[in-house]
């Protein structure tokens, strides 16, 4: 019973990855209703082996096509042999189809969460998944946090902005590669942008480090309690901190902000080259933590 | 887990740390088929990691009092799969675990009805190496008809049985529930019977079944009886665990016995069979066993690195500086 597209594309991609005898398995399995269904989601990894996923470009474009931000590159197959057997699931009963899938989070182990977690872009009443989603940010568990916030659509689209602040804040935080979290720049709000400005004063007071990309979500709303933490960002010894002010100025319309962006025009001018912008930025920092 | 026993004031004095004997080990790998981390703190993981333990099984217990309601057994068996093997995962320890209604717990017979139900959920888990630990402790009728009922679950789903053996009675607990056992129809080479001591090991054994002993001060074997052991058996279907849990024990039982089985002239290979290799042997054929996952989750850093991600990323935990007096 597919209520998606994109059930099609993970199918086809799931038999060039698995062997036959898995993927008969699986459509069998699948077909077979609901007293089953529990026991093959658990059973998923030992049918179909955990190797990463071969996926050819317009099989990756077919599902961004149809669920913006959505991909499945850098899942294993027991991953997504399990988001495919979960839009299988029989919703023509709102209520029961719901209890089923809150079923499988409750009694979860990690793959399956992380799995779940992945699902929650595809299935069926969407707005159903938010306090669940919200509830998945509060995990410590780094994979299950990862899957939720990175490369994941589900969030942006359907979370408030206290459930959204408190994902992207956390993600900081428990230091996942925030530049994967979909949708950051477009959920930016000025509440967010206040709680990151206070964090990183808290870790500058301490003596930590702040990660430069915290600005990227503050550009936008600098105004006269922001610009201090700007200011002091210009002159940091570190690189990444000083090349994060600038893109913070450029992305702001407030004047004094501005004005700050001229005193540093080397960077100013790399910005309006296009030799420096926020990916960019995130993949030299990235470059540099391979190196070190 | 801890019961009364002859303490003399030397036993009551504080201890001295004497690391020496990890040179005696270094470079050995090893994995302790039972232990219930939920019980240890994260220094242990760290000893743990530091003294060689690579992977380890955590079975499902008793938490030192009796729980009221099935829920509580429900979020238990979820944090043996969930948050516990990924808190062993941030120290490079690879986590199993046996997941099954233990003995005690078996006597609410209203409440053991409701695990039994919640059960199948659970033992087809990825990780999940076995039913256990299960078996007698009272030797009560609830016992035995929960110990059965759990052996032809085991039984259905292919799963090694890890049986916990009494306390008191021993020996004719011990017997009983390898009698149960063949009576259910599963293969010994399917069952490890743990807690074993000198008076046990011979019957065990002769039977077909694994032997797991372990090493736990005051009421369960002592590691020099477990050199003579070896010395006296060999080590085919032998194997040492520490079960340390909330009473005072070791969770470093195995690596210290491996040090004093060397130091008595155990050769290595020996050592080895019995620190590491037949415990894999036993629970490995539930599937779930690979020892190449020891080496993965070692490298979380390194591996997440490659994949162009930040270092920390659910990675290992830092190390802190123990001896200073400044905490950063």
């Amino acid at each position: 019973m597919s209520h998606f597209q994109p059930d099609r594309v993970l199918l086809e991609i799931l038999k060039q990855n698995i062997s036959d005898e898995a993927y008969s398995w699986l459509l069998e399995k699948s077909a077979s209703g609901k007293v089953s269904f529990n026991t093959t989601f658990v059973t998923i990894p030992r049918k179909t082996g955990k190797k990463n996923l071969v996926i050819t470009q317009s099989q990756q474009d077919l599902l961004a096509a149809y669920v913006p931000g959505f991909t499945v590159n850098h899942w294993l197959t027991d991953r997504l042999a399990r988001v495919w057997l979960l839009l299988q699931a029989d919703n023509s009963d709102k209520e029961k189809y719901v209890r089923q899938i809150e079923n499988l989070f409750l009694a979860a182990e990690v793959n399956e969460l992380v799995a779940l977690y992945s699902a929650l872009p595809l299935l069926a009443f969407p707005e159903v998944w938010t306090a669940r989603c919200s509830e998945g940010i509060r995990s410590n568990i780094g994979d299950v946090l990862e899957a939720i916030m990175c490369r994941n659509p589900y969030p942006a689209a359907y979370l408030s902005d206290p459930a959204w602040n408190q994902l992207v804040m956390k993600a900081f935080f428990t230091e996942k590669p925030v530049e994967e979290i979909v949708g950051l720049d477009k959920r930016a709000n000025k509440d967010l942008a206040l709680i990151l400005r206070d964090y990183a004063h808290e870790r500058w007071a301490a003596h930590r480090t702040v990660n430069p990309q915290i600005w990227r979500c503050v550009g936008k709303f600098i105004d006269e309690a922001l610009l201090p933490g700007i200011e002091k960002l210009t002159i940091s010894e570190n690189v990444f901190d000083r090349e994060a002010a600038a893109l913070a100025c450029n992305d702001s319309s407030y004047t004094p902000a501005k004005q700050l962006l001229d005193t540093i025009p080397v960077l100013k001018s790399a910005i309006q080259s296009g030799t420096l912008t926020w990916d960019l930025l995130a993949l030299k920092m990235k470059e540099n933590v391979l190196q070190s | 887990m801890c019961c009364s026993h002859n303490i003399t004031e030397k036993d009551l004095q504080p201890g001295v740390q004497d690391a020496s004997y990890l040179s005696r080990i270094k470079g050995m790998q090893f994995f302790d088929p039972h232990v219930h981390m939920t019980s240890r703190t994260t220094d242990d993981y760290q000893a743990m990691a530091d003294a060689g333990v690579v992977a380890l099984i955590e079975p499902a217990f008793w938490l030192g009092q009796p729980r009221t309601g099935v829920d509580t057994f429900r979020d238990y068996y979820s944090s043996l799969i969930g948050w516990e093997r990924f808190r062993s995962s941030q120290f490079g320890i690879k986590h199993y675990c046996t997941i099954g209604l233990n003995s005690r717990e078996a006597n609410n017979e209203v409440l053991a009805e409701q695990v039994m139900e919640i059960l199948p959920l659970f033992i087809y888990k990825e990780g999940v190496v076995g039913v256990g630990e299960i078996g007698f402790d009272d030797q009560t009728a609830a016992e035995e008809k929960y110990y059965r009922l759990q052996l032809e679950l085991a039984r259905e789903a292919g799963l090694p049985v890890q049986i916990h053996t009494p306390h008191r009675d021993k020996k004719r607990g011990t017997t009983r529930s390898m009698d149960i056992a063949l009576e259910h129809g599963l293969d010994p080479a399917m069952v490890i019977v743990d807690h074993n001591n000198e008076e046990t090991v011979k019957e065990v054994l002769d039977r077909g079944f694994w032997a797991a002993f372990t090493i736990y001060p005051f009421t369960k074997m002592g590691n020099e009886r477990m050199v003579d052991i070896v010395k006296q058996y060999g080590t085919e279907r032998i194997m040492v665990n520490s079960a340390a849990d909330w009473g005072i024990s070791d969770p470093l039982a195995v690596p210290k016995t491996a040090a004093l089985m060397k130091e008595q002239g155990i050769a290595d290979d020996a050592i080895k069979i019995v620190t590491y290799q037949n415990a894999i042997a036993a629970f490995g054929q539930s599937g779930q066993i690979n020892e190449a996952d020891f080496a993965a989750v070692k490298e979380i850093d390194q591996s997440q690195k490659f994949s162009g991600n930040t270092v920390l990323r659910g990675g290992q935990q830092p190390r802190i500086d123990k001896d200073s007096i400044i905490i950063r």
